[in-house]
């Protein structure tokens, strides 16, 4: 009885020193399946793949799953307005408006199960994680109804860009492949804005944040598109006397090509 | 087959898009007008954000009147000095244009004044047209011959001083009116992404009085200038020229226009007037309706990196 119960605490010290030595050295890697997505003349989206392992993790907890990965990609901040329209004389116009910063173009997550379901509340507001605990902060214009919070523009501003696919949260795009590899799928709408995207992951144990990663890639018009982006921004006088040659060239030839006819 | 357009960012079918060029082009063949004013609208309701569907349409202006003038200029029906008298107007107010429009922009209510200027401008125009030729067409039924201009009539336009003579359309008239309609016909260019070729004709025959033969020749003699320098613009000022949307809609548009001219022959002139001021009267309708009935969504979202007005 004495032996058990003495054997029972110093097993409960061992396994319990080993936990902490543990909790501290978990650890998320993670690496994006492309530096670079094309934009070419047929992209309709498309998906990267995230594929990382977590070290020095308990493997009981995580046989008893509770370990769980969220991996998060957000596009480049930006200033972003707000409009809400009001009618006026019977026709309806933008009135009334809010400026937001650093709202990111793009966000997407996957994980295995709902957020929700992975930690609490408070815990995803603070790591910034899921569209409802997004950053989402008005740019300061000096006037006084503009800073005051407004929760039906924030609240439109979310779901618009969710349903334009621009924000996302996809539950079951995460796949724990063994208890310490996973492999995550982000899908790229077609109207995924170009430039840098932060890729992060992040490992949960129990509804608590315990480790995270970042990485990165590009996405890029290549080609024909990207030579004509670049041209109509850097060199906008060039590009609309070149648009109007090929007008004149091509008014021209349908003139020569029919006249014939 | 999808295709993207890399100014306006999306993408798009480009069977539809040259459906849609072709479809304009047939009318505007049929018509002998340009096409602006209709195709504007129908890449606005294929959801082009309306700022690269204005740009462009000047764009696809420039190749649509270059062709048309050309085989003006072949038959001499061309009035140069009154074309050049109207183009100086013309790049003024595309200039002031062109500024609007970013100003509008900015302020997110550009798509608002396109659309208002859209059913004004088509509203007053299609009933007109409608009117006119419905009378038209009494009138042949009851055998009148229908009038013609009456020599020698002046009305008070032409009491105004900065007289210049022109010689191809037999006038002899002051500068004003004419640089006054160049400049508005510039500004709606801008603005609306039209060569201005509805406005300017009628102008021209009622206000001006210049000869009907010289008429479109002119008009599209102009448009050309106005079009390409309102196209350079609008490339320097806002980025919102799709050469590639531009290009589909080129091609689509001067195919569609050879198949609408041979159709037109076909068809008697205030026949083909009537039709047409049917259609202006429906986009108009079409467009006074999105302006009035409740939107799906009242609020609009725009980052610093879209670039339409949606």
């Amino acid at each position: 009885m004495r032996v058990s119960v003495l054997l029972f605490f110093t097993i409960s010290i061992i396994v319990g020193s080993i936990n902490i030595v543990l909790a501290e050295g978990e650890s998320i890697e993670m690496g994006v399946s492309v530096d670079t997505v094309p934009v070419a003349s047929d992209f309709d989206g498309t998906n990267i793949v995230v594929f990382g392992s977590i070290e020095g993790i308990d493997d009981i907890a995580a046989k008893l799953g509770h370990y769980q990965v969220v991996v998060t990609v957000t596009g480049a901040p930006e200033d972003t307005i707000v409009r809400k329209k009001d009618r006026i004389f019977g026709i309806w116009v933008n009135r009334d408006h809010r400026k937001y910063t650093r709202i990111p173009s793009f966000y997407a997550t996957a994980s295995r199960i709902k957020l929700g379901k992975i930690a609490i509340p408070e815990v995803l507001r603070e790591a910034g994680i899921g569209i409802e605990n997004l950053n989402i902060n008005l740019l300061a214009e000096g006037n006084i109804e503009t800073i005051l919070p407004t929760p039906q523009f924030t609240d439109a501003l979310r779901r618009i860009r969710t349903e334009n696919g621009l924000f996302s949260e996809a539950p079951k795009n995460l796949k724990q492949l063994s208890p310490s590899l996973f492999r995550a799928t982000v899908f790229l709408p077609p109207n995924v804005p170009i430039g840098t995207h932060e890729v992060r992951a992040f490992l949960f144990k129990s509804g608590e944040l315990r480790a995270d990663s970042k990485s990165s890639f590009r996405i890029q018009k290549v080609g024909f598109e990207r030579w004509m982006y670049n041209i109509a921004h850097k060199h906008s006088f060039l590009y609309g006397i070149m648009c109007v040659l090929v007008a004149i060239f091509t008014g021209w030839a349908a003139n020569a090509i029919f006249r014939k006819n | 087959m999808s295709i993207y357009l890399p100014i306006a960012e999306i993408s798009v079918n480009i069977f539809i898009l040259f459906g849609m060029g072709a479809a304009v082009g047939f009318l505007s063949g049929m018509f002998g007008v340009g096409g602006g004013f209709l195709m504007t609208p129908l890449l606005i309701f294929y959801n082009i954000p309306p700022a690269v569907a204005v740009a462009t349409e000047a764009n696809q202006i420039v190749a649509s009147s270059f062709s048309g003038a050309l085989a003006h200029l072949r038959k001499g029906t061309v009035d140069v000095k009154l074309g050049i008298l109207l183009l100086a107007g013309g790049l003024v107010g595309s200039t002031v244009g062109v500024y609007i429009f970013s100003i509008l922009r900015s302020q997110g209510q550009l798509d608002l004044i396109i659309s208002i200027l859209y059913v004004v401008f088509l509203g007053s125009i299609g009933s007109l047209m409608t009117i006119e030729s419905l009378r038209a067409i009494q009138k042949a039924k009851a055998g009148n011959a229908p009038m013609g201009r009456k020599p020698g009539q002046h009305n008070w336009i032409h009491g105004l001083p900065f007289k210049v003579r022109l010689r191809k359309s037999k006038l002899y008239l002051s500068a004003i009116p004419v640089v006054v309609l160049g400049a508005l016909v510039g500004l709606l260019a801008a603005i609306m992404g039209v060569g201005g070729g509805f406005i300017m004709v009628p102008a021209m025959i009622y206000l001006l009085r210049v000869p009907t033969n010289i008429v479109i020749g002119t008009s599209l003699f102009q448009i050309i200038f106005v079009t390409a320098y309102t196209t350079i613009i609008q490339s320097t000022a806002n980025q919102t020229v799709d050469v590639v949307l531009a290009v589909i809609l080129m091609v689509g548009g001067v195919i569609g226009a050879q198949f609408g001219a041979a159709a037109g022959h076909k068809l008697k002139g205030e026949q083909l007037r009537a039709l047409l001021g049917l259609l202006v009267l429906a986009i108009c309708l079409r467009l006074a309706y999105d302006l009035v009935i409740t939107p799906d969504d009242l609020f609009s979202v725009l980052g610093a990196s879209d670039v339409g007005g949606h």
